[in-house]
């Protein structure tokens, strides 16, 4: 499972994006059940872009095996957030 | 403000000052009472109506800041627990202080230089919370609240460390209580550099420094100081504000010919806000003197006239500030700074 975050905005407007490829991995498991949780909760505003986020909040793209949802800081379940933390700091 | 004695670091916003001025350390209360006194007479010159123009709203006698700062203590639970109300001490976290301080310089520059009392021109109580998150590399008004990270401490220190930064957030809840500009494309891209205009007055206001004087940068001191760079953004210098290995070049542009088309960061907001920010800047250099008192005075009147809509572009932004600037002071050298500074990022106004 390739899971990639892409983070736009923010104050600094900085972009930032990082990879993690799960195959092989011994926590393989724990990724793909993060991942689905992070998913599900962004599929009720899958397709509404970018324009519901707060004035400075962080942009987030996550991508799963080519699904690809969004969503923006405040409003990130702890499945997102966790996940989109991990994959930034572990990620490629 | 030539007759303006530095007598305490004048970023000090006055109410951190009256704060002071009764300091049980002597000394202290001393200092703060001669800046308290230098800062009123400065104030009360540029308070003073400019021959010919018309009157503005005074602000209400009794206009005060209503300040709450919180702290999220490393979660993410809005607002957090409460640490600082409206007139009290301050406390052993510098974080909350500067947040509280911040507050007081954003109200002091929309109280005195615009007539305005608070971000809603009815006294809205302003709130920061500060702590947010772990590592959290960010700030943001959430449409109620400013919100600020502690930064990630390898590319950004804490967020509530430039008071520009803490103008740009409450700006935002200024556009929201006015033109409501949204955030997407252009529109957002002018709803950023409102902000940017703003938090870059509300540190001017403070230093007391003219357009001439001042940096025109947006977050300097926010980078470690591993990054090459100055600052986040350049008003004066959209473009030049860091050149980093890791972080790579400051992507804004300060022409139209440069604008920045990407599905990312909501359209570009953060980017395409290099053109305005520019426009303003060379508006409020060729005026010269205090920005925040004609060139700031313009966009405040584009701002508060109720012409604007939230899907407004740059060339109708740019028209507005035509129109406000002949509006409030005829046919004289303040339209032609806007016309000028307008032309000369790419959006030339009929």
């Amino acid at each position: 499972m390739r899971i990639r975050v892409r983070r736009t905005g923010g104050f600094a407007g900085i972009e930032r994006s990082a990879e993690v490829d799960t195959a092989g991995r011994p926590d393989a498991g724990e990724w793909a059940a993060l991942a689905g949780a992070a998913l599900a909760a962004a599929g009720a505003g899958d397709g509404d872009g970018d324009r519901s986020r707060v004035p400075d909040g962080f942009s987030y793209e996550i991508t799963v095996d080519g699904r690809t949802v969004r969503c923006g800081d405040p409003g990130l379940t702890e499945a997102q957030r966790t996940l989109i933390t991990r994959v930034l700091k572990e990620g490629a | 403000m030539s007759a303006h004695t530095p007598v305490f670091c004048s970023i000090v916003p006055p109410h951190l000052l009256e704060h002071l001025a009764h300091s049980p350390r002597a000394a202290v209360a001393a200092v703060a009472r001669r800046t308290l006194a230098a800062d009123a007479s400065a104030r009360a010159a540029r308070a003073l109506p400019r021959p010919g123009s018309p009157p503005t709203a005074a602000p209400r006698a009794a206009a005060r800041p209503h300040r709450t700062v919180h702290d999220c203590r490393h979660g993410t639970d809005l607002p957090g627990g409460k640490v600082r109300a409206e007139g009290e001490e301050a406390t052993g976290d510098a974080a909350v202080n500067r947040a509280y301080a911040g507050l007081g310089a954003t109200f002091d520059l929309f109280l005195n230089a615009f007539g305005r009392d608070s971000i809603d021109g009815s006294g809205l109580p302003l709130i920061a919370s500060v702590h947010y998150d772990r590592d959290y590399a960010n700030a943001f008004w959430n449409g109620e609240q400013m919100v600020f990270g502690d930064g990630d401490d390898e590319i950004f220190l804490d967020f509530t460390l430039p008071v520009d930064v803490i103008g740009h957030e409450l700006a935002h809840g200024f556009t929201q209580h006015t033109a409501n500009l949204e955030y997407f494309s252009q529109s957002g891209a002018l709803n950023e550099s409102v902000s940017d205009v703003f938090g870059s007055l509300v540190k001017q206001y403070a230093l007391g420094q003219s357009a001439e004087a001042a940096d025109w940068l947006i977050g300097e001191g926010l980078f470690h100081p591993n990054v090459q760079g100055r600052a986040l953004r350049s008003m004066k210098a959209p473009g030049t504000a860091y050149d980093d290995d890791v972080l790579g070049k400051d992507p804004q542009p300060a022409h139209m010919d440069d604008y920045v088309r990407t599905s990312g960061d909501n359209g570009g907001v953060h980017i395409n806000s290099g053109i305005p920010n520019h426009a303003f800047y060379l508006a409020a250099t060729e005026l010269g003197g205090n920005a925040w008192e004609r060139a700031g005075r313009i966009w405040y009147d584009v701002m508060t006239g109720g012409t604007l809509t939230p899907g407004t572009r740059f060339a109708e932004f740019a028209a507005a500030t035509v129109k406000a600037a002949k509006d409030r002071y005829g046919d004289g050298a303040e339209i032609q700074a806007v016309l000028k500074s307008w032309a000369a990022v790419g959006v030339p106004v009929d």
